[in-house]
């Protein structure tokens, strides 16, 4: 699964790389002595890593591959060995930090889990060796920084819905006055958004939230009906689009964006969409701490992030950022002002709490009992 | 052989059973290291987690859920077994009797799905399988409606049988090749109509290959889990699905082992109960 990435730097570069490169040696000349310095997110200093290896964690595909390149002028600049590896699964970077033998160095995982096992298998973060001054407010962690953003909407059928389009969560659960098939996302973890969604759809208030209402919500998804489909991959919520097996489909805006892209006569719902990233993590006892630290306040630079959303379509984590893309990626990008003041946001501290209970719950729905 | 003297013949005995069980070795090793150690700490880790005791156990039997998800599981497993036997039947019997270039052409056909890998099958049957998909396109077409088969247990028992297959028809051919068809015809001139020779005669010697396919087919449709995360539904989730949720996404190690294990010991008592009866059922097919 492993490959190394130092070789294929310059093919990845873009042409203003450049550019960059000199502006970066402007600014690292002007201060050659102050190795204490306060870190600019998206630099490195000139051969700080040379002769040590790091290993990326990610969940692959495109992705990955956007994340790489992002990374390629930290790799260029430092000297490090960038292995890549994955997909990320917690179970393995348990099993690495029980026993003792940390490979992972840098770990992108889902929204959850650094919050869930924050100082258990990842480490808390120490700020002053990270710029976090660009990151939007509310996504650092105590024990992580956003990879990117994206969001979970809904897309329905042009076709099937015509004039009267549903607009909101509460027609997605409202199967009588707009019927059809729905997809979910069912591809593991519990998703918090829609569980709250559902529970204020059935009158409930998120506010005032207890462990019991897990259930309620969940009791409104199952309401759904029999017909409905939960994905298990990005991938097959796609193809769901793609080929009309479902009206209304929560889908992740990377694959929405994809499929329409692809031809799926489907469009957008934007309000109340659900705000979620991709965390960067360092597991407990990963070996070189300071050069993960390095890489990850290379990823959170400006230029690294243009790099990334323009691989990827997802969106970038520094506001500073502007990525070229084109318009149907520019679409679905969820950090323009309008999407931001659209977006729903869960209830992060209430759901870490009550994480075990959420999963089982959870569980007993996919299992469909 | 007989012409040996007996003094000799003692001394050599011993060496010649030594020799091949010394080959087993590295299979011995392999086995151990990469099955036992781990299955070892799978056990110990469902009575260890989060701590010593049985709640690991105490849970599953306490959640209903998982008891239906056992029970599914056998279920499918069950059902996957006999559409195996039924088509490989006939199949592998087709094998024994075609000529030597037809049979060519028939095993290649049972193997080169065995060459593609299972998920890429298993996305063969969603493309065939789902509402708008071939199958139901078709059936459409002939003015049949359609019918709900991917996320149902039939489509989950369609594309688990198909996958399984070659694991039914390979022992059944290897057992039937070695059937002497003079024997059927022995009975057939003895005065049998064609099925009493067939149920009498060849049936009973086709039995090993039957329970040695089904054994295999039904331990690894248990254990299954592409497949069915595939082309099933809420409702057909087996305990794979499970497990997999337990471990990678709860952490919870312990009862992912626990369910392992409940399901592993279900299996053997399931094989220890139904070995007796094979071997009476086989030696009363030799007797007749």
């Amino acid at each position: 699964m492993m490959k190394t990435h130092d070789g294929v730097s310059s093919r990845a570069r873009g042409t203003w790389s450049g550019v960059m490169a000199a502006g970066l040696a402007v600014a690292l000349s002007a201060a050659p002595a102050l190795a204490q310095d306060k870190p600019v997110a998206g630099e490195v200093k000139e051969g700080a890593l040379k002769g040590k290896t790091l290993t990326f964690v990610s969940y692959g595909g495109i992705y990955q591959d956007g994340q790489i390149a992002a990374l390629q002028d930290f790799v260029q600049k430092s000297g490090v060995r960038l292995l890549s590896d994955g997909p990320t699964e917690i179970a393995k970077v348990q099993a690495q930090v029980e026993s003792g033998n940390v490979t992972w160095d840098v770990v992108d995982t889902a929204d959850f889990p650094p919050y869930v096992h924050c100082g258990t298998l990842f480490q808390k973060l120490d700020m002053s060796k990270l710029d976090v001054s660009h990151i939007p407010k509310g996504q650092v962690g105590e024990c992580s920084v956003p990879a990117m953003n994206y969001g979970v909407i809904i897309m329905y059928n042009k076709d099937k819905y015509k004039d009267n389009p549903p607009k909101d969560w509460k027609d997605f659960f409202d199967t009588a006055k707009f019927p059809g098939v729905r997809a979910i996302d069912g591809s593991g973890d519990p998703v918090p958004g829609l569980i709250e969604q559902a529970f204020i759809v059935d009158g409930g208030d998120v506010s005032k939230m207890t462990p019991a209402d897990i259930g309620k919500g969940i009791a409104k998804i199952k309401a759904l009906g029999p017909d409905t489909i939960f994905w298990k991959t990005g991938a097959e919520s796609q193809q769901l689009a793609e080929s009309g097996e479902a009206d209304m489909i929560m889908m992740w805006t990377g694959r929405a964006m994809t499929a329409a892209k692809n031809g799926a006569n489907y469009a957008p719902v934007w309000k109340n969409w659900l705000v979620v990233m991709d965390q960067i993590t360092i597991p407990v006892g990963a070996k070189d701490t300071d050069a993960a630290y390095a890489l990850i306040n290379a990823y959170l630079g400006k230029k690294a992030q243009e790099v990334l959303t323009e691989k990827t379509s997802y969106s970038p984590i520094n506001t500073e950022a502007k990525p070229k893309v084109d318009d149907f990626t520019a679409a679905y990008l969820t950090n323009t002002p309008e999407r931001v003041a659209q977006g729903y946001q869960y209830n992060m501290p209430f759901w870490v709490k009550n994480y075990a209970a959420a999963g089982e719950k959870w569980t007993e729905l996919m299992a469909g009992n | 052989m007989p012409a040996a003297p007996p003094a000799k013949g003692a001394r050599k005995a011993p060496r010649f059973i030594a020799g091949p069980l010394w080959l087993t070795v590295p299979a011995l090793v392999l086995l151990v290291a990469v099955v036992g150690y781990p299955l070892l700490i799978i056990v110990l880790r469902s009575f260890s987690e989060p701590a010593w005791g049985v709640q690991n156990y105490v849970w599953f039997f306490g959640t209903p859920v998982n008891l239906v998800v056992l029970q599914r599981t056998f279920e499918v497993s069950a059902w996957v077994t006999l559409a195996c036997v039924i088509s490989a039947y006939p199949y592998a019997y087709m094998m024994t009797v075609v000529g030597p270039a037809m049979r060519m052409l028939l095993i290649l056909c049972v193997l080169v799905p065995f060459w593609v890998s299972g998920v890429v099958r298993t996305m063969a049957w969603v493309i065939l399988l789902q509402d708008s998909g071939v199958i139901n396109s078709l059936l459409k077409w002939a003015g049949l409606g359609t019918v709900r088969l991917i996320r149902t247990q039939l489509g989950v028992v369609i594309g688990m049988t198909q996958v399984l297959l070659p694991f039914m028809i390979l022992p059944l051919y290897s057992v039937m090749r070695g059937i002497d068809l003079r024997l059927v015809q022995a009975a057939r001139s003895l005065g049998a109509r064609p099925s009493r020779a067939f149920l009498q005669v060849y049936l009973p010697l086709s039995l090993p290959g039957v329970y040695a396919g089904a054994i295999i087919v039904f331990i690894l449709a248990l254990g299954f889990y592409i497949t069915p995360a595939l082309l099933g539904g809420p409702r057909s989730v087996l305990l794979s699905t499970l497990m997999q949720n337990q471990v990678l996404s709860l952490l919870n190690w312990g009862r992912g082992g626990a369910m392992g294990v409940v399901l592993l010991v279900a299996t053997f008592v399931l094989l220890a109960l139904a070995a007796p009866l094979m071997r009476q059922r086989h030696k009363q097919g030799a007797r007749r």
